[in-house]
Order: C-alpha cells, then sequence, then structure tokens
C-alpha cells in the first residue's frame, strides 16, 4: 500500500537515527496486520478515504516519532526543584554584579545618561543568557540521567543535604521578634549620646582621630566647602531619626518593624551622597596653599579626589539598588497578600 | 473543551499512564507482538492507542521488563514480547501495590 509506505518513510525522518529502521520494521508488520484484519472483516481493499481516516487516526508522522524518544521534556521533575533554585540563584547574582560592575565602569569613565540608558537597557539580555546557559546545563544533566540511568548520579541525592535541626528558627523569615522595649530605649540613649559627639567633633577632631587630629591638621591638605553641609545634612538625618524613635518609644509603638524609616533612610543617605557629589571640580580635598604646593602635589591629590568620587559613586549606586531592592519586595509581597485573600 | 474537562481529562490520563504499564506487563505474560497485545488488552475492556503501546513495549523493553525477538509468522516478520525475569518480580511487586491501592480506595468509597 503506497500510502503506508508514504506515512511510514514521514515516521521514519522524525525517529532517531540509531533505531529507525527498527523501529520502521515492527511499525510497519503492526500496521499491515491491522490492515489486513480491517480488510478482511469489510471483504475488501480499503478505499484511498478509508485508509487516509485510518492513518489519521494512528496520529500525525511527528507525533507517532515523537513518542519514540527517550526524553521528551527538557527538565523533568526529579531535575526542575534544583534547577529551578539554581536559575533563581544565578539572576539574581547575576543581576547584582553585572548593575555593580556597570556602576563602577560608569563611575570611572564618567556619567552620562546614555551609558545608564544603555547598561539598563542591556540588562534583560545579560539575564536571558544567563537562563539559558542554566538551562543548557539542566537539560544537558537530565539528557544524561535518562540516556545512562546506570552510570550517572541520580538527581534526588543531588539535594543539598539537610537536618531538620539545621532549620532557621521561627521569624527568621519574615515575621521578626518584636522589638523589646530595653532594645528601644538603648537605641534612644545611644542616639543622643552619638548626637552629642557628632555636635562635638568639628570643634574638637581629636574625639574622631585622636592623637592622628595633630597630625592631620599638620598636613597640607584641607577639606572642602562642600564638607559643611554633608555635616550639617548628618546632624539632621541624626536628629530626625532619633526624634523618630522617641516619639515611638513615648507613644509605646517601639514594637513592629519600621518599614517606613527604613525607607526614608535610604532615601536620606542618597541625599546625603548627593550633597558630596555636588563638590565644585568634584574635589572634595584641597591643598591649603595652592600657590606653593600645586605643583608638587596636585598630581596625587586628583588621584585621591578621584578615588573618593568613584567610590561615593559606587556607594550611591549600591544604596539606590537596596532602596529598588527593598521596594520590590514590598510590593511582592504585598501583591502575594492581595492574591491569597482574593483565594 | 472547558477548563474543567481540559483538567479531568489530564487527570484521567495521569490516572491510566500507570494502569496501562501494569495492563501490558499482565498481558505479557504470554508472548505477544504489538498488534495482537492490542487486540488482547482491546478485548478484556483495556483499550490502547497504537501510538501509545508501541513506543510503551520499547520503552519497557529498554528498562529490561521485557524481552523481545524478531520471528517469522505468517509470512511477516514480527516482533515478539513478553515477560522478563526482572518483569516478573517487579510486575509481582506493583501488582501488590496496585491491589494495596485498590483496597484502599474501595474502603475509603
Amino acid at each position: 500500500m503506497e500510502l503506508l509506505d508514504r506515512y511510514l518513510q514521514a515516521v521514519k525522518r522524525h525517529l532517531p537515527w540509531e533505531r529507525q529502521d527498527d523501529i520502521i520494521a515492527e511499525l510497519r508488520a503492526n500496521l499491515e496486520a491491522q490492515l489486513e484484519d480491517k480488510e478482511a472483516e469489510l471483504g475488501r481493499p480499503l478505499t484511498k478515504e478509508e485508509a487516509e481516516e485510518w492513518l489519521k487516526h494512528f496520529g500525525s508522522p511527528l507525533q507517532v516519532a515523537g513518542r519514540y524518544q527517550r526524553q521528551q521534556y527538557l527538565i523533568g521533575p526529579a531535575v526542575f526543584p534544583v534547577y529551578w533554585f539554581v536559575l533563581r540563584l544565578s539572576l539574581t547574582w547575576c543581576a547584582a554584579i553585572y548593575m555593580i560592575a556597570k556602576a563602577v565602569e560608569i563611575a570611572a569613565n564618567g556619567a552620562s545618561a546614555g551609558a545608564i540608558i544603555g547598561a539598563i537597557a542591556y540588562l534583560p539580555w545579560v539575564l536571558l543568557i544567563n537562563a539559558a546557559v542554566v538551562t543548557l546545563v539542566f537539560a544537558g544533566i537530565e539528557a544524561a540521567g535518562t540516556r545512562y540511568p546506570g552510570k550517572c548520579v541520580p538527581m534526588a541525592p543531588m539535594a543539598p543535604a539537610w537536618s531538620p535541626a539545621d532549620l532557621p528558627p521561627l521569624g527568621a523569615d519574615g515575621k521578626k521578634k518584636p522589638r523589646s522595649f530595653a532594645k528601644a530605649l538603648a537605641e534612644v540613649i545611644f542616639g543622643f549620646l552619638f548626637l552629642g559627639w557628632l555636635l562635638l567633633v568639628p570643634h574638637y577632631p581629636y574625639l574622631m582621630f585622636g592623637p592622628g587630629a595633630w597630625y592631620l591638621a599638620s598636613l597640607p591638605y584641607k577639606l572642602a566647602a562642600v564638607w559643611w553641609p554633608f555635616y550639617w545634612c548628618c546632624v539632621t538625618i541624626n536628629s530626625f531619626e532619633l526624634t523618630w524613635k522617641t516619639v515611638d518609644l513615648v507613644r509605646g509603638a517601639w514594637q513592629g518593624q519600621k518599614v517606613l524609616r527604613h525607607f526614608a533612610m535610604h532615601v536620606l543617605a542618597l541625599i546625603l551622597l548627593g550633597v558630596l557629589m555636588t563638590a565644585p571640580g568634584r574635589a572634595l580635598f584641597l591643598l591649603k596653599n595652592p600657590a606653593a604646593d600645586a605643583a608638587k602635589l596636585g598630581a596625587q591629590l586628583a588621584t585621591a579626589n578621584k578615588g573618593v568620587e568613584t567610590g561615593i559613586t559606587i556607594a550611591f549606586a549600591i544604596v539606590v539598588l537596596q532602596l529598588v531592592w527593598g521596594v520590590g519586595k514590598l510590593s511582592v509581597g504585598a501583591w502575594r497578600k492581595r492574591l491569597a485573600a482574593a483565594r | 473543551m472547558t477548563l474543567s474537562e481540559s483538567l479531568f481529562e489530564n487527570l484521567r490520563l495521569e490516572l491510566r499512564r500507570g494502569c496501562l504499564t501494569l495492563a501490558v506487563l499482565a498481558q505479557l505474560k504470554q508472548e505477544h507482538y504489538g498488534y495482537t497485545l492490542r487486540k488482547a488488552l482491546a478485548s478484556r475492556g483495556m483499550e490502547i492507542e497504537e501510538s501509545t503501546l508501541y513506543p510503551l513495549l520499547r520503552r519497557l523493553e529498554s528498562q529490561g521488563l521485557l524481552t523481545s525477538e524478531w520471528r517469522e509468522e505468517e509470512k511477516r516478520n514480527k516482533r515478539f514480547y513478553r515477560l522478563s525475569g526482572e518483569g516478573e518480580q517487579i510486575f509481582a511487586r506493583l501488582l501488590e501495590e496496585w491491589n494495596q491501592i485498590n483496597t484502599a480506595i474501595t474502603n475509603l468509597l
């Protein structure tokens, strides 16, 4: 029957090459036996339409051949939990490393809007490549496990060894213990002490540098004027936080997690770093006597200023990432809660 | 197909998958080739599509549960399957498991 030959030829094209002749021979024997039975029942050969209908019922060549494949999925249920864990971990680290590397690169080469937009636009591709590589590796592990079941290490023992005793204590994951009154009180007391110390430092530098203060005073360098607004911003932020904590303590609201304050502190930290970034010429340290020392110490000082500027830019990027991460985590949590409530 | 029909179909296929293997192993205590095996199963109420049965036979053989040999019958070369020694042992254990599940389900209903 020509139609059956054509059908088997089409199936053969999609079969694994090393077994295709054997499979086709068996399929042919089974189908021909079935055909004979059908024709004996009818007492005549099948018409072209009947033969087409019969083969159609058997399934498309691609579908039939697919069922003879050893493996019909990329990553099976035994490997999937480990794959999913590794994928999420690698994507998180990949995104973090990429953003820090790009922040350093941009800081070193001079920040421009184009460079920042380019770095952000390229991030999805980096994550996609990372996900593809992880998926390929795990597909390889799955394929090897399927093909050589006795020779490969089964996937279940690859799950990290664990003991119930090592499980994190209750509350360590999200629901933290409420803060004790003693802790809240100690924070306020030490906060006042710190603020007092901070206010005294400009008048008595040895409170910060110890005996080194006299040595620093003898150096030919001085702080740029931008350090004064930076200092007063520090004082304001500390006063703000201390006021907030004191009000909480007085109101009896020291327990609970202060999410809003946490974010407010991140924003204020950004302002603080932003103040330093506004220094004229990005010079945070200056020469006391430029006319006399510029030729000798100017280049050295410029290098030091550049290094400090890079450090501040990186710190700024890290705080922005922390803020984005925190807001994202909070949004996902709220969304999950809403979803759970809707169910 | 509605959502509930599609869900039922998925669950039905899941339920049948293991049963089919058990049925094939049970029937292959006697030697059969693909087509007669399918007919024998159908005559006992276990209908299996050809495109499911023939690859299943291959898989069970590659797992060592079946043995096969090519032999001529009625002027045609056919591949005959039957339970291997290991297949018999595994089948006995699976049957025991099946009976336990069956009893448990009957008790639950």
